[in-house]
């Protein structure tokens, strides 16, 4: 589904992304964990092509995308078949709930209003906004406006989603909201990437865990083994200060 | 109550002429503007101020043992000068005309002048066909008594559409290149520009003739008095022959100038010196009528109308150039934000260009430059052009910061979600950045319609323009300035209230 090879970034002489590869299989839930400014976030970006790269080779459900320019029709079809989530919501102030979740059906894909309105009323309701339909953002908490946003990336039927620190800006009960809409899309199979600080969510959702430091992936496996039998000095130290006790 | 009006007498008696004054600092100021050009006032090759006045000024001075200094004023506003005592003397071709002399004090006149029509070669055989055939175009400089002569040849029926210009030779280089049919000059402009406009020809004999006075303050008479005599000895020991000869101007017609000075039938040597008899406590034998004339509120009362019908003229540029304006600041704005690489350093020039230089420039440039290069565009289509174009600058500024102002998280959540960047430019960006810019352009709108008055310099009349003209030939100034204003805000204070309600109206969404 989505596979990275060799992926190198680099902000002017800085280099953020030093040979990234992974790959994520269809229905796979991945954890990407790590110390900040490891270069997690810039790696999701370079998958939907919000940042361009310097070398490596990176393809999306099909489409290959190389470094440098990207052609923008098949940048539209690689951001159309993955959804981004971001750390800070990003929602339309000028829309209401359920514009923001209406926009990109009736713009992008064309669909008549009426269907996209109903779609979207019912995944308002299956992320737990039932009624919230027509409340502006600023008239929303945090948890709430995440989850309009996923709303919003879901009423797209992405092959995957990309979720940047979905959790951050968000007080842990307001956080424990939005992990929960996620756990149940892992359960239904939804192909996923998340940028995380929550080990919990890491430890018990994801497939995969890889573990980002200096630009690098240092370890990489299922939770239960990077968790309980660490290989890396990074991952151990990094999990001391994130408070996971090895088991 | 009689204590005061005393002292309001006591005041008049002992209040200093401007002559006193001039005696005491050795300084008498006249005024005068260089725009004019020659063979009046300009400066010559050395950028030395020259002409047939300057050299009056300085043969006056030296025969009154005063220094003459020279004063730089717009012409049309050299008797608001004169009652704003920036200056003693409006010494500039100002015609002698019994409007004038209700508010001002003539000497004896220095020149004797008429009206030349000028035409390109051909195209107008002499002045009948002026009240005839199809409509003709005359420019003439605004408030002279040229202009006045045509409106009044336009009121009687002839078929003729009077553009008024603030410089005599722009006039003649539109009859050059055909914006103009014709134009009506005073003799010494027509004959000194004739090297200058080979394609102008002389239409008939010059018509009208009359007399260049000075003016002073009213109740300056000891000033008149001495200026008069100044010209009497200047005339007698044939230093006004020698100056106008040096220009090319002694024209038989000054013999006239002997009857007049030698027996001193003039207007203000008349009003000036029974005045000064007067005060001296001397008999006068006669009283100098003046006829009953509308001054002051009278006039606001008469020419109220057509300052409102100019209201409406400024009002039509606004509405017509802002539309423009705006349409294409949005699309400089978004070409120096999305556009093509190379496109964007030739529109921040654009934009730095026409900020960085003055509206009168460009419009000058529209109507003066463009129809030597064949490009003949009508005057109103000028202004708006012009107006659009420099507003066009500041606009697409505003709409910059305002797109420039929404978070880049909005372009990305927009882009991440499959919609090409028009599509999220037009439904994401613009509308939230259209709210940070509704105050600003508002703003903007309002200074446009202020700005619409630099239109004049392209012979639009608005209101600004109108005002200017009506106050020229009623001197009733401070009533119409009050007038004027009171219209601009009527206008601009309903946008401002729009404004705010829209602003209201945005937050609240």
């Amino acid at each position: 589904m989505i596979s990275v090879e060799g992926l190198v970034k680099r902000f002017g002489r800085r280099e953020i992304l030093s040979g990234i590869t992974l790959s994520v299989e269809t229905g796979e839930v991945a954890a990407v964990i790590g110390p900040s400014g490891g270069g997690k976030s810039t790696f999701l970006r370079c998958l939907n092509g919000l940042e361009t790269f310097d070398a490596g080779k990176v393809s999306v459900c099909g489409h290959a995308l190389g470094p440098h320019a990207h052609d923008p029709r098949m940048l539209r079809e690689v951001r159309r078949s993955v959804g981004f989530v971001f750390q800070q919501f990003n929602l339309f102030p000028h829309k209401t709930a359920l514009g923001n979740c209406v926009e990109a059906p009736v713009q992008v894909l064309r669909e008549p209003r009426d269907a996209a309105v109903a779609r979207a009323r019912e995944m308002l309701q299956r992320v737990g906004l039932a009624g919230r339909e027509d409340a502006y953002p600023r008239n929303l908490s945090g948890g709430e406006q995440q989850r309009v946003a996923i709303a919003r990336a879901l009423l797209m039927r992405p092959k995957a989603i990309l979720f940047d620190e979905p959790t951050s800006a968000l007080d842990p009960v307001m956080a424990a909201e939005v992990l929960g809409v996620m756990t149940g899309l892992a359960r239904e199979g939804q192909t996923m990437i998340v940028v995380t600080h929550s080990m919990h969510f890491a430890r018990n959702v994801a497939r995969n865990v890889h573990v980002f430091a200096g630009g690098r992936v240092v370890e990489a496996g299922p939770p239960a083994r990077v968790f309980s039998d660490p290989q890396h000095e990074t991952t151990r130290s990094f999990l001391r200060e994130a408070g996971v006790q090895a088991t | 109550m009689r204590f005061l009006a005393l002292l309001l007498l006591a005041t008049a008696a002992f209040a200093d002429d401007s002559w006193d004054r001039a005696l005491r600092s050795g300084v008498l100021r006249w005024g005068a503007d260089e725009e004019g050009g020659g063979p009046y006032v300009f400066r010559d090759d050395d950028e030395r101020l020259t002409g047939f006045e300057v050299d009056l000024a300085d043969a006056i001075g030296r025969y009154l043992g005063v220094k003459m200094e020279f004063v730089q004023g717009q012409w049309d506003r050299l008797p608001d000068m004169l009652r704003a005592d920036k200056i003693d003397v409006v010494l500039n071709g100002y015609e002698w005309t019994p409007d004038r002399v209700l508010a001002m004090e003539a000497t004896a006149p220095y020149y004797v002048y008429a009206l030349q029509l000028l035409a390109r070669k051909g195209a107008l055989g002499s002045w009948d066909e002026l009240r005839t055939g199809a409509t003709r175009k005359v420019g003439c400089l605004t408030g002279s008594a040229a202009h006045e002569l045509m409106e009044k040849l336009a009121e009687e029926g002839a078929p003729i559409e009077v553009v008024g210009y603030d410089g005599n030779t722009d006039a003649m280089k539109h009859v050059e290149t055909g914006n103009l049919d014709a134009t009506l000059q005073d003799t010494p402009i027509a004959s000194f520009y004739a090297p200058h406009f080979p394609a102008l020809v002389p239409v008939g004999d010059p018509v009208a003739p009359g007399y260049y006075v000075m003016y002073a303050r009213e109740g300056d008479h000891r000033l008149v008095n001495r200026l008069n005599e100044a010209l009497i000895v200047l005339f007698r020991n044939g230093e006004l022959e020698r100056i106008y000869a040096k220009y090319g101007m002694w024209t038989k017609e000054q013999g006239q100038l002997a009857t007049i000075l030698e027996t001193g039938r003039f207007f203000g040597f008349q009003k000036a010196a029974l005045s000064e008899a007067a005060a001296r406590g001397e008999a006068t034998a006669e009283e100098v009528r003046i006829g009953e004339r509308k001054r002051g509120w009278a006039v606001v009362t008469g020419y109220g109308m057509q300052l409102v019908r100019a209201a409406g003229i400024t009002v039509v540029l606004s509405l017509l150039s802002f539309p423009l304006a705006v349409a294409a600041g949005i699309l400089i704005a978004l070409g120096r934000l999305y556009g093509p690489r190379w496109l964007r350093p030739p529109l921040a020039f654009y934009v730095e260009f026409l900020r960085g230089t003055p509206l009168m420039l460009q419009l000058y440039f529209i109507f003066f430059f463009l129809p030597e290069l064949g490009v003949n565009i009508p005057a109103f289509a000028c202004a708006i052009l012009g107006l659009a174009i420099n507003y066009s600058a500041y606009e697409s500024e505003i709409y910059r910061a305002g797109i420039l102002a929404i978070p880049r998280g909005q372009m990305e959540a927009a882009l991440s979600l499959g919609m090409p960047r028009r599509t999220a430019l037009r439904r994401i960006v613009v509308p939230q950045a259209a709210r940070i810019v509704v105050p600003p352009v508002v703003n903007d709108f309002i200074a446009l319609f202020k700005d619409t008055s630099v239109c004049s310099v392209v012979t639009i009349i608005e209101l600004t323009k109108r005002f200017s003209v009506l106050s020229q030939s009623t001197q009733a100034t401070v009533e119409l300035m009050l007038l004027t204003g009171a219209l601009y805000l009527l206008m601009s204070y309903p946008l401002s209230i729009v404004s705010r309600r829209l602003e209201q109206r945005l937050e609240a969404a």
